[in-house]
């Protein structure tokens, strides 16, 4: 097994006394490409917030590279500026063009120079398709087109890990494709991705390892080929049997 | 023929306002313009003040930072709320008497009319616009800021950066209603001997008795200010809001 990257340690969060996760323990290896699916309310947002740390967890922790991300900002910064994180609700900043949008935070949180911002921003901007656009501005733009900004503007801080929470959730049906292709190109470039999708193809196609969470509890935790097709969970098939057939 | 501007012998009132504007136009003018300095000085200090503040309002505790940070962000938190509400729920015509007095009786710093006037209209200000900062960062959606957060943009430049360029398109018309109210307010400074519009109404009157056709005098002038400052900041506002198009990098087309 290659090298891990975030190990998540006995992580627990509450939000007043409604417990959303309970002791979960996850490794993220270099090149995984893990997909979290559960029903709607298991915590699967909460707990790839919490590995972003927008989220504080009640106990348990957050390792990176066997070093724990402890709760003082400018750790917080440091390890978030090497994971990246693409929303639901896309999260482009309105204010700004696609290419502001991608130049940002290169040039002030890594400080690199105008003209590498600038090629790095292009050159992910060209991969997902958006580089004519980059003197548009989010309003002017289709659901899908803001998706593969957004999934742009991660990759240009040349993240370790890219987590996606239901990045697709938001689009109008004819638009989910776009993106789902963009994130299966990205899969083969051997970037680590852990992925909240409720698309059960794409995880079963994509993915290397799959997690089915329930009432914030890891339930089950396998390769796609062993989870989809012989679920050991009984809560992991009536799920499955349930999507698949709906 | 009745040349508007050699009245002698003013009998009727608009003729007593045309005479008086015409006799004391010096005074007017001076008063006229201290009435504008005040007003944008204190106005433009005010909204860096109040933006200040509306930040440190808005500005969370971070629980894991180290316990100095959290009782320093603390006591700012505790000292601009007390400030908001003193000046929010006091008159300014009150605040004015205190401040100056105050400056030179009790703390013997020998301050003029004019900067005291100056120092309560942009507390004034800050205090109101603290409020109106920290309504505007509260209606921009909380997603715009985890986007920046969630790449390591630290949450003051991610208020610099993202929140407060469109926080601050949202209050522009507050803000140029925050200079009207200003421009008006500063006629209370007459209270601690300010040379402003009032005060010099008020000195004319008093030399003929004229107390209603000095102060018409002034109305009209801080009418004709207001109704055209107001026609500025709706065009400027009219203009801010952008062009809707935007033009295709063609120079890229070819990798689609
Ligand atoms: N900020 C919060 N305050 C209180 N409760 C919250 C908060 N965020 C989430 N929850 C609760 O935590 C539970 C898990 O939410 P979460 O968003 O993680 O679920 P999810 O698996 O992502 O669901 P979905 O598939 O609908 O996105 C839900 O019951 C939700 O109501
Ligand atoms: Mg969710």
């Amino acid at each position: 097994m290659s090298e891990t990257i975030i190990s998540i340690q006995d992580l627990s969060k509450s939000f007043g006394d409604h417990e959303v996760l309970r002791k979960i323990d996850i490794d993220v290896h270099v090149g995984e490409i893990i997909c979290i699916v559960g029903s709607s309310g298991s915590g699967k947002s909460t707990l790839l917030r919490c590995i972003n740390k927008l989220e504080r967890q009640t106990s348990g922790k957050i390792m990176f590279y066997g070093k724990e991300i402890r709760d003082a900002q400018k750790e917080i910064n440091e390890y978030r500026s090497k994971v990246g994180m693409v929303f639901q609700s896309f999260n482009l900043f309105n204010n700004m063009t696609v290419l502001e949008n991608c130049m940002l935070c290169t040039r002030k949180v890594l400080h690199l120079p105008k003209a590498e911002a600038f090629d790095r921003a292009i050159t992910h901007l060209k991969a997902v398709g958006m580089a004519p656009f980059i003197n548009a501005k989010p309003a002017q733009l289709s659901g899908g087109q803001k998706q593969r900004v957004a999934i742009a503007r991660s990759l240009c801080m040349n993240p370790e890990v890219l987590l996606f929470d239901e990045p697709t959730s938001a689009l109008d049906p004819e638009m989910v494709g776009e993106v789902l292709n963009v994130m299966k190109q990205l899969a083969t470039t051997g970037l680590t991705m852990v992925i909240v999708t409720h698309e059960m193809a794409f995880a079963r196609d994509v993915s290397t390892r799959t997690i089915f969470m329930d009432r914030g509890y890891v339930a089950e935790d396998a390769p796609p080929s062993e989870l989809f097709s012989n679920p050991k969970n009984p809560r992991t098939r009536e799920f499955l049997s349930r999507y698949l057939a709906g | 023929m009745l040349n508007l501007f050699s009245i002698e012998n003013p009998e009727k009132s608009w003729e007593w306002m045309i005479f008086l504007a015409k006799k004391y136009s010096d005074m007017f003018w001076e008063g006229t313009k201290l009435t504008l300095f005040i007003a944008i000085l204190g106005t433009l200090l005010g909204f860096v003040l109040g933006y200040v503040v509306g930040i440190i309002q808005d500005a969370k505790i971070n629980q894991g930072d180290n316990i100095i940070k959290k009782l320093f962000v603390r006591l700012l938190k505790i000292i601009a709320s007390i400030y908001v509400e003193i000046f929010r729920d006091t008159p300014m015509i009150v605040q004015a008497m205190i401040i100056y007095f105050g400056i030179r009786m009790q703390a013997h710093i020998d301050i003029t009319p004019v900067s005291a006037g100056i120092l309560v209209t942009v507390l004034n200000t800050g205090a109101y616009m603290a409020e109106t900062v920290r309504g505007g960062i509260g209606s921009i959606d909380l997603g715009q800021r985890e986007g920046a957060w969630a790449m390591g943009m630290s949450p003051m430049k991610t208020m610099l950066y993202i929140v407060l360029p469109q926080a601050f398109k949202n209050i522009i018309p507050e803000m140029a209603n925050t200079f009207l109210t200003n421009l008006k307010m500063t006629s209370v400074l007459n209270v601690i001997a300010v040379q402003e519009l009032f005060m010099a109404a008020k000195t004319v009157g008093g030399n003929y008795y004229k107390y209603f056709e000095s102060y018409l005098v002034i109305a009209v002038i801080y009418f004709v200010l207001c109704f055209a400052f107001n026609k500025v900041f709706i065009y400027i506002e009219k203009k801010m809001q952008g062009k809707n198009d935007y033009a295709l990098a063609v120079e890229y087309m070819d990798n689609q």
